[in-house]
């Protein structure tokens, strides 16, 4: 970093940098750690002499704020791609910055959650409808598979195809609510005892 | 939503300023600069608003802290503000000063924060009681932690030290500056020498701070 660009920031702190000379300087701030160090150290030189005293940030307060940006940026896209069920879980590296209850965490927590439930309860839901005895056949493709293996679904499910989805149940009990799991439980019951067996397995479990 | 007791609208104080006032020295030419900041980082440049983050992140902070019972609570409410100050960007069409809108945003979080720590239900727009408005002229007179208050105090010793140990026109030129506020070509006139002395000598001034206070910084 050389002198010319220190000068540069310094009088960007003041308002006095020409405009046609901050783009570049703006750019070589987003990739030089040592440059926005002396910028912050600038800006706590000028408010030590104005305002002496009372609480100053620490020196990665700007790299938490950037952080917490990036996190509550990435919700949204995250948030749309689960909805569109191209994943369900939670992302890699979507988390918040290292301290700090920022507001993405906030969000994070709390869309994830909503819309794994929200999935969850909808293929529920469609598998019941899927499953149901009496009515007519329909192309049953609850996880992608090779076309040989999608099977055409009789109005009574045959015991295989109960076992797996109530396996599939419990795979997916954490996402549902307790209220969609046991309707969803009491129809499978109620369509095949056959699958008793497997749903009291699958009570035990932790 | 009405103003903070005991917190005059930054505006009122900023449209009677006077030279050594604590309003961050917004001169036009800090308001335009800050500006120019703002609509790069509207244009989704990261590092216009990282260096208005680093600006005002210890006026921020300070401000937070005045507001908050627990003083380490600070940076936490102030980063969410300078991400909500971010998220909110687009809408800033610089009717005002860019911290003056900052400055709203963050005693807006600081209030609700106190809020939602009163066991209420959060409510954005909730208007403070007046035990609540006596707690926050309280709260202005404990702010700090020993440790921060230690740091704070070695900082401001270390400043002035440097300062003092400055050669006289170096020193003269950044008092004029971050004392009195004074522009550029105003320090020019009154020091009798080319405006780009003036630049250079502020700026030998903050080098010569600067590397007195990196053992306390790192």
């Amino acid at each position: 970093m050389t002198d010319q660009i220190r000068e540069q920031l310094s009088a960007l702190l003041d308002g006095e940098l020409p405009k046609d000379e901050m783009g570049l300087l703006v750019r070589r701030l987003e990739k030089d750690a040592t440059l926005r160090r002396t910028f912050g150290t600038y800006a706590l030189i000028g408010e030590t002499l104005r305002a002496p005293g009372g609480r100053i940030a620490r020196t990665d307060f700007a790299a938490r704020v950037g952080a917490a940006i990036d996190a509550a940026e990435g919700i949204a896209p995250a948030a749309q791609a689960a909805v569109a069920g191209s994943d369900i879980r939670p992302q890699a590296g979507q988390g918040a910055p290292a301290s700090g209850a920022t507001r993405g965490r906030r969000v994070a927590f709390w869309q994830r959650p909503m819309v794994r439930t929200a999935l969850a309860a909808s293929a529920a839901v469609v598998a019941v409808v899927l499953f149901r005895p009496g009515t007519t056949p329909v192309v049953a493709e609850l996880e992608p598979q090779p076309a040989s293996a999608v099977a055409l679904v009789n109005s009574s499910p045959a015991p295989a195809q109960s076992q797996r989805l109530a396996s599939y149940m419990v795979a997916h009990s954490q996402y549902s609510t307790p209220l969609v799991r046991r309707n969803v439980l009491t129809s499978l019951l109620a369509a095949d005892p056959g699958i008793t067996r497997v749903s009291y397995e699958m009570g035990d479990a932790p | 939503m009405q103003p903070m007791p005991n917190f005059p609208p930054p505006d009122e104080s900023m449209k009677s300023r006077e030279p050594g006032d604590d309003d961050g020295g917004l001169s036009a030419g800090t308001e335009q600069s800050d500006l120019e900041l703002v609509r790069r980082a509207q244009r989704n440049e990261r590092g216009a608003f990282d260096l208005l983050v680093l600006k005002y992140q210890h006026k921020v902070v300070k401000l937070v802290a005045r507001l908050l019972r627990d003083p380490t609570e600070a940076e936490d409410v102030a980063q969410e503000a300078f991400v909500k100050a971010y998220r909110a960007l687009g809408s800033f069409r610089g009717d005002s000063a860019f911290y003056t809108w900052l400055y709203r945003i963050a005693v807006n979080t600081a209030r609700n924060t106190i809020a939602s720590r009163q066991r209420r239900p959060l409510d954005y727009e909730a208007e403070l009681s007046e035990s609540e408005q006596n707690n926050v002229a309280a709260r202005l007179k404990h702010d700090d932690t020993p440790e921060a208050s230690a740091l704070s105090e070695e900082i401001r010793v270390t400043v002035n030290e440097a300062i003092e140990q400055l050669p006289e026109d170096l020193r003269t030129a950044i008092v004029l500056r971050e004392v009195e506020g004074l522009s550029y070509e105003e320090i020019a006139e009154a020091m009798d020498c080319p405006v780009g002395t003036v630049r250079s000598r502020i700026f030998r001034a903050r080098e010569a701070i600067d590397r007195a206070l990196q053992p306390l910084l790192d």
